[in-house]
């Protein structure tokens, strides 16, 4: 019985370190999937001049996952069936810090308000920002990443030892 | 449509205390009160429908003109820009949004509009038989005259049109038709099964393709009004097509005045001239005047 409670420790430390380590994951997820979703949406803009609905349902479904929603809420207020405002917008997107969160509201504020020329320079200029994060995401992965997930390990064994 | 693209507000009051069917035009114009249209005369909205009172009407905003015409492009701008420089946005349903606000010039032509500031919703009607007056001046068996309709804005000269290529299919005039559709919305509810149309394009090009491309009989198009339009629509008439064709106008008098049409009365290209007004409402039929303008029919 002992051992099986230790056990169940050490995999709770274990878990609480993974479960910090996804959301730098996430993060940093997320923001590749927004940088692809603002470049495809250049593209199509300029080629094909589809409606926003269309490319956003056409968008690869795998990485709309990786939206953690955004695009669902904004094919609502497409739609007309919700505001788009930070708490609709973001009410899966826990991890994203206030300041990233207004970057992304203001983003998905400006698809299809202008023409072709300065819709596509908007998107050019939002997708360097998301690139300077994106980089703050990839580094904050490598250090506090994997660094909490090795804590988790590191603080089950030191239990396990304490206890046995 | 409508639901989609008017704000909250306005679409309920409009859709629970206006009799819809009566509305033509519905203004929105920033920081001024809500206008409608009905059967020709301008009424402002109010919280309980129509009002001649201005003290009850509802004002607009400049963010609500900027949302109707966001939501008229189904969010989507960039999409409809060439509409946009043209000055409107037509929507799937041929529910015509008229623009104002600033144009941003390059090089001498329009880049776009941005700046929304007001817009006219125009609302179309489908008046079943409203053509069939004038029809028999100019159907004649399976030939069809060459034919201009003349009518101030407002006054369905569009309705006239889309009616009268109905009517076609109705009589069993197997005639293919081209609707030359500069703004998009001719086509809207015809029912016609010898129909095709050309959208978006301009009067020359809308001509020589859809003649070349699709052989049609008769060619419908709207509004004419510039040098370029009627040499199109020579251009098709020395093709062999029909042309029923309409445009902006007052009156006979001022028809007759206009330098635009003279040549063509001079040519008699057009065999059949029908007037329309707002006499007894839009789409009042006037009369009919052959080549020589004299009068064929007169409604009293």
């Amino acid at each position: 019985m002992k051992y099986f409670f230790i056990g169940v420790v050490f995999c709770l430390c274990v878990f609480v370190g993974y479960i910090i380590s996804r959301k730098y994951i996430k993060r940093k997820r997320f923001f590749e999937s927004i940088i692809a979703f603002a470049d495809k949406l250049s593209l199509d803009i300029n080629f094909s001049r589809e409606r926003l609905k269309v490319l956003i349902e056409n968008f690869d479904l795998g990485s709309r996952k990786n939206l953690l929603g955004i695009d669902c809420a904004f094919l609502d207020f497409l739609d007309k069936k919700c505001d788009l405002s930070s708490e609709v917008v973001f009410k899966k997107a826990d991890v994203l810090k206030e300041e990233e969160k207004d970057l992304v509201l203001l983003f998905l504020k400006a698809l299809g308000r202008s023409d072709v020329e300065n819709q596509t320079k908007e998107i050019s200029g939002f997708v360097t920002r998301f690139v300077e994060i994106k980089k703050n995401c990839d580094e904050e992965q490598k250090k506090y990443g994997t660094l909490s997930l090795k804590l988790g390990i590191v603080a089950g064994l030191f239990l396990v030892i304490v206890m046995i | 449509m409508l639901e989609k693209i008017l704000p909250e507000k306005i679409y309920k009051i409009i859709s629970e205390k206006v009799n819809f069917k009566a509305i033509n035009e519905i203004r929105l114009r920033a920081d001024k009160p809500v206008l409608l249209n009905e059967g020709g005369k301008f009424f402002y909205l109010g919280e309980n429908g129509t009002t001649s009172k201005q003290s009850e009407a509802i004002f607009a905003s400049k963010i609500m003109v900027e949302d109707v015409v966001f939501r008229a492009s189904e969010c989507s701008i960039y999409s409809v820009n060439e509409q946009i420089k043209r000055g409107f946005i037509v929507t799937d349903d041929a529910v015509r949004i008229g623009l104002g606000g600033n144009i941003v010039e390059e090089n001498g032509k329009i880049k776009t509009m941005t700046n929304f500031s007001s817009v006219n919703i125009r609302i179309p009607h489908l008046i079943k038989n409203c053509s069939l007056s004038a029809f028999s001046f100019i159907v004649k068996g399976q030939n069809i005259e060459n034919t201009l309709v003349v009518s101030p804005v407002g006054a369905g000269k569009t309705t006239f049109l889309r009616d009268f290529v109905s009517q076609l299919s109705l009589h069993n005039i197997p005639l293919n038709v081209l609707l030359l559709d500069e703004r998009g919305e001719l086509d809207f509810l015809i029912n016609s099964n010898f129909c095709d149309k050309i959208a978006f394009s301009s009067k020359k090009i809308g001509f020589e393709n859809g003649i070349r491309s699709l052989a049609p009989d008769l060619v419908v198009t709207d509004e004419i009004g510039q040098e370029e339009d009627i040499e199109a629509i020579r251009f098709a008439v020395g093709c062999g097509c029909k042309i029923l064709a309409s445009c902006h106008c007052d009156n006979l008098e001022n028809f007759s005045k206009k330098t635009l049409f003279q040549d063509l009365l001079k040519e008699k290209i057009f065999k059949r001239f029908v007037f329309l007004s707002k006499r007894n409402g839009p789409g009042t039929l006037e009369g009919v005047y052959d080549e020589n303008m004299s009068r064929i029919f007169r409604n009293f």
